[in-house]
């Protein structure tokens, strides 16, 4: 489903690489930690999964898609098949939750009938069944993480970025979280996620890729955030 | 695409940016008026022109004596005049009017200045000989050839005048359109800063329109949409504006040049003629003034 071939990332304004000759494979269906310190590389891994930027060396596949050959005018397309949730949620105040989550499906031209049949479901799914009226501000923090979660997963894409979910939750609302992550990746969703949260990623026990200094430093099948942890 | 979404963003911004919404209209207005307006005063001029066109190059008017008792031009010093005329090189035409002749087309000229036209006598007026040129002589070689000759009262080079006035509403044209293309200038800047401010209101909007794969055209639309609404409601206004002045300035300004036939009056067929060319103006300049700052300046 993804597969980073000898990628290197290099910016101008750093003496060092983002990312330095990182070959990592993810499958269909897998659910992967990418951990590291900050300025490890994680995000820049993300962004090249989305084509927010390209690598300077190497190839980015993503579901069959050289992502860096392919042309400006197909990346929505591959956005389209790629969701992402973010730690600061980024929802439109302005809009209901069922505003919100319509809005993704909106903005690609989806029919209003398909809309009302799958936000309500999609709401259901998260967990947020009976509050579609509510605004952004007047839900807890983990709600509005659900909201986000719903709104990228809404048009069933083939991977779910996640960027440090949890980082703004309390311990409870982060399994709570962690939960209805597991459940979407349980339809087939490969899920892959950059995270400095410990505690989750030893308890859940899935892949983990390690990045520091923008190298893949481990790759364990069911790892944990620190070795010997 | 769905037209009610793209809609209901090109409604929420114009509104979430209601100041500047109201500047760039201003200001768009105030320079398609000054547009309109020389556009108007070319159409003006072109309306001089053809008029003018038919009238006489130099105009030939005959003395007392010749004109009270040659009626026709059929005796000398008119006749050999008229023959001499004829033959000189470079004159198209030569057309014997008589006093009678002369009266009946003044009286037509002053149509609508009654006081004028009771004035008129037919003795008071010399015949003429109108003389159209060709291009390969002016009407001062003529002048100069025939002054003084028995039987002519007076030469009159009418092309010179007409020319004197149609460089002075050329001059006006021109300065009407150099403060429009200021004034456009300055709309440009308010479209292209209106439109950053409106992306950049809606940044969160458009991150996210970009993450879920919305279609860069799908993204650009409601911008580049507010841009020429307010760019259309600017010409709508400038039309508006064109009429309010033609009531309250232009009418009364032009009465001495339309009194004396010299232009038509700016009608509301020439505000209409002008309003869908405004409309198109504003459209073209403000979608690819938007077009072009999404591209430059807004990460969309």
């Amino acid at each position: 489903m993804i597969r980073l071939e000898h990628v290197s990332k290099t910016y101008k304004t750093l003496a060092r690489p983002a990312l330095d000759d990182v070959s990592v494979s993810v499958d269909k269906g897998e659910f992967v930690f990418l951990i590291g310190p900050s300025g490890s590389g994680k995000s820049t891994f993300l962004q090249l999964l989305l084509r927010e930027e390209v690598p300077t060396r190497g190839r980015v596949i993503v579901a069959d898609w050289n992502v860096a050959k392919l042309p400006r005018r197909r990346v929505p397309k591959l956005r389209q098949r790629v969701g992402c949730v973010f730690q600061d949620f980024r929802l439109l105040n302005n809009k209901t939750v069922f505003g919100n989550v319509a809005f993704a499906l909106e903005v690609i031209g989806k029919p209003r009938h398909t809309i009302r049949k799958v936000v309500p479901e999609v709401l259901q799914l998260v967990g947020l069944d009976g509050k579609a009226d509510r605004m952004p501000v007047e839900l807890s923090g983990g709600e509005q993480q659900r909201v986000a979660i719903a709104r990228a997963f809404v048009n069933r894409p083939l991977v779910l970025m996640c960027d440090e979910p949890t980082g703004n939750l309390d311990p409870d609302t982060s399994q709570d979280i962690m939960l209805l992550l597991e459940r979407i990746n349980r339809t087939g969703t490969t899920l892959v996620m950059a995270t400095h949260d410990h505690s989750i990623v030893d308890s859940m026990r899935r892949r983990v890729v390690e990045l520091s200094h923008g190298q893949v430093i481990r790759d364990d099948a069911r790892g944990v955030y620190g070795v010997g942890r | 695409m769905r037209a009610s979404f793209v809609s209901s963003e090109v409604v929420n911004g114009l509104r979430r940016n209601v100041s500047m919404t109201i500047a760039m209209i201003l200001t768009t207005a105030v320079s398609l008026t000054l547009l309109g307006g020389g556009l108007i005063v070319v159409r003006k001029v072109d309306q001089a022109q053809e008029s003018l066109r038919d009238a006489a190059d130099v105009v030939v008017y005959m003395s007392e004596d010749v004109s009270a008792n040659d009626p026709e031009c059929a005796n000398d010093p008119c006749s050999g005049i008229r023959s001499e005329l004829e033959q000189a090189s470079g004159v198209r035409s030569v057309q014997y009017l008589n006093r009678q002749a002369i009266f009946e087309r003044a009286t037509e000229e002053f149509s609508n200045q009654p006081q004028l036209q009771e004035l008129v006598r037919p003795k008071a007026l010399p015949a003429a000989l109108w003389v159209e040129l060709g291009d390969n002589v002016t009407p001062r070689a003529i002048k100069e050839q025939f002054e003084g000759r028995t039987g002519i009262g007076s030469i009159n080079d009418q092309s010179q005048f007409v020319r004197n006035m149609v460089n002075k509403l050329n001059d006006v044209r021109d300065g009407t359109f150099l403060i429009a293309a200021l004034q456009a200038f300055a709309a440009l800047l308010l479209i292209s800063n209106t439109i950053q401010l409106s992306a950049f209101n809606r940044r969160t909007e458009t991150g996210i329109m970009r993450l879920v794969g919305a279609s860069r055209w799908y993204t650009q639309l409601p911008f580049l949409l507010e841009a020429m609404v307010s760019g259309i409601i600017g010409s709508v206004a400038a039309t508006g504006l064109l009429m309010v002045l033609k009531e309250a300035f232009l009418d009364g300004l032009m009465k001495p040049l339309t009194n004396a036939n010299l232009l038509t009056p700016v009608s509301y067929a020439d505000v209409a003629f002008v309003a869908p060319i405004l409309v198109l103006v504003a459209s073209a300049i403000s979608g690819l003034t938007g077009y072009l700052t999404l591209r430059l300046y807004v990460r969309i």
